[in-house]
């Protein structure tokens, strides 16, 4: 499609009636309402039809009150100029587990509407993506929005945005996306501010900022293409894998899948090429075309690394292969998602999986039990050490099983984050005590117009991940904010908790921890495993140990009694089926060794409260 | 006592076992109990029993080896007409005359008159079943039951002195408020009637009772599994101290008064039940009528069968079934007994099982028998259920 505004400068064209631009905002500040009133609006697509067709309508998504991804979409706009625009809307993961594909699709815009809750102001979140649009050199357009709000305080907000974004707090558009206030003000900053996209013509590059996979049509890329022109029947190249397709289709999304003949500079589109697995594009790729090719991919692709892992087992009475397959499945659609298999003592076959975060784990794992009806054991979650041995050999450890006795390992690395937590400052005490008992050291404070504090620490990943958010949220009533990123690898004095019951090690407890948190962690480990365990036919001892030592000590004492009376005068049926489903209880449950264990037992780790 | 090994086919393709007639009718509802029972209405009284007397002329043909007369409150009816309502089993299903015939009775004075125990002696009713429940009396009071310990030692007698010598005491410990010098003390109470037999049973917690909205309010005023396995303890010590028999988890006897016809159902022998909500099993099939009063009554009147629920057991679940039976008794399974019946081995069937559940202390494997151990039978459920299918 290419633009009749297109204008010619010498090398460079500029779309000058389009522009790209992205929503970004922290949780629950309004960036859906947003975008439905912007549809609205532009009359894209009425209410009803676009909860149907356009939002990533997956219950899992809806139930968890995030919208992982919505499909791009093109709005038209006749602006106050009286020219009518094309205005593409990409929208980005509100979580902070996909902030790689926040950055690919916020590279793909030159604007962002930077939404802000006018009751609650700015939030870790805010920051983060704020600092993410920057490092595109996004135009940013404030908005203030929730302004219907009782507890609305524009003012204030707008003093924050100066301190903190170093953004005029006048630049900020009053808004209210429920009350429908200040929407056409919205989208004619959008034309006004956010500046057209300029490209080269002398070759083509576009930007895959995502992909799903469709069970006919093979892989769709999600492509806003920079330079050149991107045309159906071309044959185009991954700069990044290398590899060489013919663009079958392209299109725009108008707001559903519209072929068109190519795209041009600034649009943005899908482009279909028989592409038969995710796995062979990846997001943040360049197209270009394979008999032209351009001199240099776009900047800023990094793959996709996972940062947490956990092995998945089948449940008593579902087979490894069924989960394989479920998995196999699951990856076509989840390029994030890592499987490899992998075995374990305690718990049979199963596969070593690495996810972006805990929410993309937790929705992994949601997804196998619900949409596969596969029953799981999950064991606790880890992060990838880093481990040197002393002949100067390093290998990367995911699993904590794995890990080599302490005697044999010269060196230790983790991988260690930069969190941000905005917080009243009421409950910074009781941030400080917990995040300095989970080894964080605070690398800055600030204070907002409000008295609020923003606490920046520098910290271990695995000590985030484990509970560290729940943990914040019931300290701070649920007021503080927390946001994230991956800093790189520290040394740490780190140890291998191991569990025993029954004196057996049991190699899926296991987990990597800190040496000064090794004893109050296995302390607290056995409590919560003897609350998780239910009594058996014999007491279950339960120990903590490192190195061969034990550190804790618990024991689930055996069932005293569990017998049926009576008779229940001849109704032997009965009798039987209160058997039967005493019997389908213990079923859910794995066995290892003679122990029966709940799936929860192997998420112990996460259930272990502040410590 | 004859033993009953194997009830299923005698003369003429006739099948033998007991006879289970259900008389729902008490004259107070107690707040634990869950059988099908209500508070005596004459008219609903008549009723049920002209049903019941319709569903024995038309039950299927049994050569009765035992019966049993359960409720409910069997004595809340008149002694003449538990005299008839034998003496028509007792016709219709062949009854031998000296075979074990029991009532279920409430040790209520005014039940458990001489009148009553004659009727029944000379009914042929030969043995008594006495729903004591507990001797102390703020654990009577607890359990709704308006009978009192000098009522019980007055109803012994009364059956004695009718000839009727075969009597057996019901007690339930895990009664809230109970203690074990409580539980102590009924027990020593029951043992001084001398009875044949007695049966301790665990109070259970039944769903739709007062106990069960009772125990939702305010689950700290029942005892917990620990200090319920102390009081079942204290029960086995003291009966088998005084010369009982513990032959199955909740009955004790001395030598030779074991019940015939409960022993039946443990022995997955056939049995036909009689009454609303009455289980039977015959030719590999279990049925349970309905427990609607209403429903039961007006399929008799229009001489329909008796609406219900059954299922016929087959393989593993019937196996199944036989051997959870056969683990509560003190006899266990008999390997052999069980091959020939069932064509099953049971060493190699549940081989696996039986490997765990002896490692756990809870069974006694050797190549003739196995059978819970002491400790088994506390934890019964967890030992059974490794053999349910």
């Amino acid at each position: 499609m290419t633009s009749a505004h297109t204008v010619r400068t010498g090398l460079t064209r500029v779309a000058s009636n389009i522009r790209n631009f992205c929503i970004i905002a922290h949780i629950d500040h309004g960036k859906t309402t947003l975008s439905d009133r912007l549809l609205e609006v532009t009359r894209t697509v009425a209410q009803r039809e676009m909860e149907a067709q356009l939002l990533d309508a997956m219950d899992l998504e809806r139930e968890r009150g995030i919208t992982i991804k919505m499909h791009p979409v093109t709005l038209d706009y006749v602006a106050r100029d009286g020219e009518r625009y094309e205005l593409n809307f990409i929208d980005t993961p509100g979580h902070v587990d996909f902030s790689s594909e926040v950055s690919r699709s916020l590279a793909a815009c030159e604007g962002a509407l930077l939404v802000i809750d006018a009751a609650q102001g700015i939030e870790a979140q805010t920051l983060a993506n704020y600092h993410l649009a920057l490092e595109q050199n996004l135009t940013i357009i404030p908005v203030i929005n929730k302004i219907d709000l009782p507890a609305a305080d524009p003012e204030r907000v707008k003093k924050e945005i100066e301190e903190l974004l170093v953004i005029e707090g006048g630049d900020a558009i009053l808004a209210s996306a429920k009350e429908g206030i200040g929407i056409a003000d919205i989208l004619e900053a959008i034309v006004e501010r956010v500046p057209p996209p300029r490209g080269s013509d002398d070759y083509v590059r576009g930007l895959v900022f995502d992909a799903q996979f469709d069970p006919y049509r093979g892989v769709v890329s999600y492509v806003r293409v920079m330079d050149g022109t991107l045309a159906a029947g071309t044959r185009f190249m991954s700069m990044n894998q290398r590899k060489v397709y013919e663009a079958t289709e392209v299109g725009v999304f108008k707001p559903l899948m519209r072929k068109t003949r190519a795209l041009d500079v600034g649009n943005v589109g899908y482009v279909i090429a028989n592409i038969k697995s995710l796995g062979d594009i990846d997001v943040g790729d360049t197209l270009t075309e394979a008999a032209r090719p351009a001199p240099e991919p776009l900047p800023g692709y990094k793959p996709i690394v996972p940062m947490v892992y956990c092995g998945l087992y089948p449940n008593e009475g579902v087979e490894v292969s069924e989960l394989r397959e479920a998995l196999e499945k699951l990856a076509l659609n989840d390029s994030a998602l890592h499987y490899e298999p992998e075995s374990s003592i305690a718990l049979g076959f199963g596969f070593r999986c690495g996810f972006l975060g805990m929410l993309h784990m937790e929705i992994v794992q949601e997804r196998l039990e619900r949409n596969y009806d596969l029953d799981l054991i999950a064991t606790s979650p880890s992060v990838v050490f880093h481990v040197s041995y002393s002949d100067g050999r390093t290998e990367s450890i995911d699993n904590p099983a794995k890990l080599p006795p302490r005697d044999k390992i010269a060196l230790m690395e983790e991988p260690y984050v930069r969190s941000t937590v905005i917080t009243p400052p009421e409950y910074v005490g009781a941030i400080m005590e917990l995040t300095q008992n989970r080894r964080g050291a605070l690398a800055n404070m600030e204070y907002l117009a409000d008295g609020r504090v923003i606490l920046t620490y520098e910290m271990p990943l695995i000590e985030v991940i484990i509970d560290y958010f729940d943990a914040l949220k019931s300290r701070t009533k649920g007021y503080a904010s927390l946001d994230y990123e991956v800093i790189g690898y520290r040394e740490g004095d780190l140890v291998k908790l191991e569990i025993l019951l029954n004196g057996e090690p049991v190699d899926a407890l296991s987990s990597i921890v800190a040496r000064e948190k090794a004893a109050s962690r296995g302390r607290a480990l056995t409590e919560k495993l003897k609350e998780l365990i239910p009594r058996q036919m014999f007491d279950v001892p339960i120990q903590a140990a490192i190195g061969g030592k034990i550190i804790a000590r618990e024991t689930v004492s055996a069932m005293r009694k569990n017998v049926l009376a009576k008779c229940y005068g001849g109704d032997i049926t009965r009798k039987r089926k209160l058997l039967e489903k005493q019997k389908v209880g213990k079923e859910r449950m794995k066995r290892v060794g003679r122990v029966d264990l709940p799936q929860e037992a192997f998420m112990a780790v996460l259930r272990l409260g502040d410590t | 006592m004859r033993r009953i090994t194997d009830l299923s086919g005698e003369a003429a393709g006739v099948a033998a076992g007991g006879v289970y007639v259900h008389l729902p009718f008490c004259p107070y509802v107690c707040p634990y109990c869950d059988f099908a029972k209500w508070p005596l209405q004459r008219s609903r009284a008549q009723r049920y029993l002209r049903a019941l007397e319709a569903e024995i002329a038309a039950a299927p043909p049994l050569q009765a080896r035992t019966l049993f007369l359960g409720g409910g409150t069997p004595n809340t009816y008149a002694p003449a007409t538990i005299a008839a309502l034998v003496a028509q089993a007792r016709e219709r299903f062949g009854l031998p005359a000296a075979a074990e015939a029991t009532v279920e009775m409430n040790p209520d004075p005014g039940l458990c008159t001489p009148e009553v125990f004659a009727a029944y002696a000379h009914a042929g009713i030969t043995r008594v079943s006495l729903g004591v429940q507990s001797l102390v009396p703020e654990e009577l009071a607890v359990l709704g039951r308006r009978h009192c310990a000098g009522d019980v030692t007055v109803a012994v007698e009364r059956a004695r002195r009718a000839g009727i010598g075969n009597i057996s005491v019901d007690l339930i410990f895990a009664v809230p408020g109970q203690t074990v010098a409580s539980w102590r003390r009924t027990l020593e109470a029951a043992l001084a009637l001398e009875p044949a037999h007695v049966s301790t049973y665990g109070l259970t917690i039944e769903e739709n009772t007062p106990y069960a909205a009772w125990q939702a309010r305010r689950p700290g005023d029942f005892i917990g599994s620990d200090a319920e396995a102390e009081l079942y303890a204290l029960g086995i010590d003291m009966l088998e101290a005084a010369g009982f028999e513990h032959y199955e988890i909740s009955n004790f006897a001395r030598p030779g008064a074991r019940c015939a016809h409960n022993e039946n159902y443990w022995r997955n022998g056939n049995y036909l039940g009689l009454g609303v909500g009455a289980a039977s099993y015959l030719a590999g099939c279990r049925a349970v009528h309905t427990r609607d009063f209403e429903t039961y009554c007006t399929a008799l009147e229009r001489s329909a069968a008796v609406p219900g629920d059954g299922e016929r057991l087959e393989g593993a679940a019937q196996l199944g079934e036989a051997a959870m039976l056969a683990l509560r008794t003190s006899e266990g399974v008999d390997v052999a007994a069980f091959k020939q019946r069932y064509g099953v081995n049971v060493l190699h069937r549940y081989a696996a099982v039986l490997t765990d559940l002896r490692a756990a202390g809870t069974l006694d494997v050797t190549p003739s028998h196995v059978r819970l151990t002491r400790r088994g039978r506390f934890i019964a459920n967890d030992v059974c259920q490794a053999f349910v299918a």
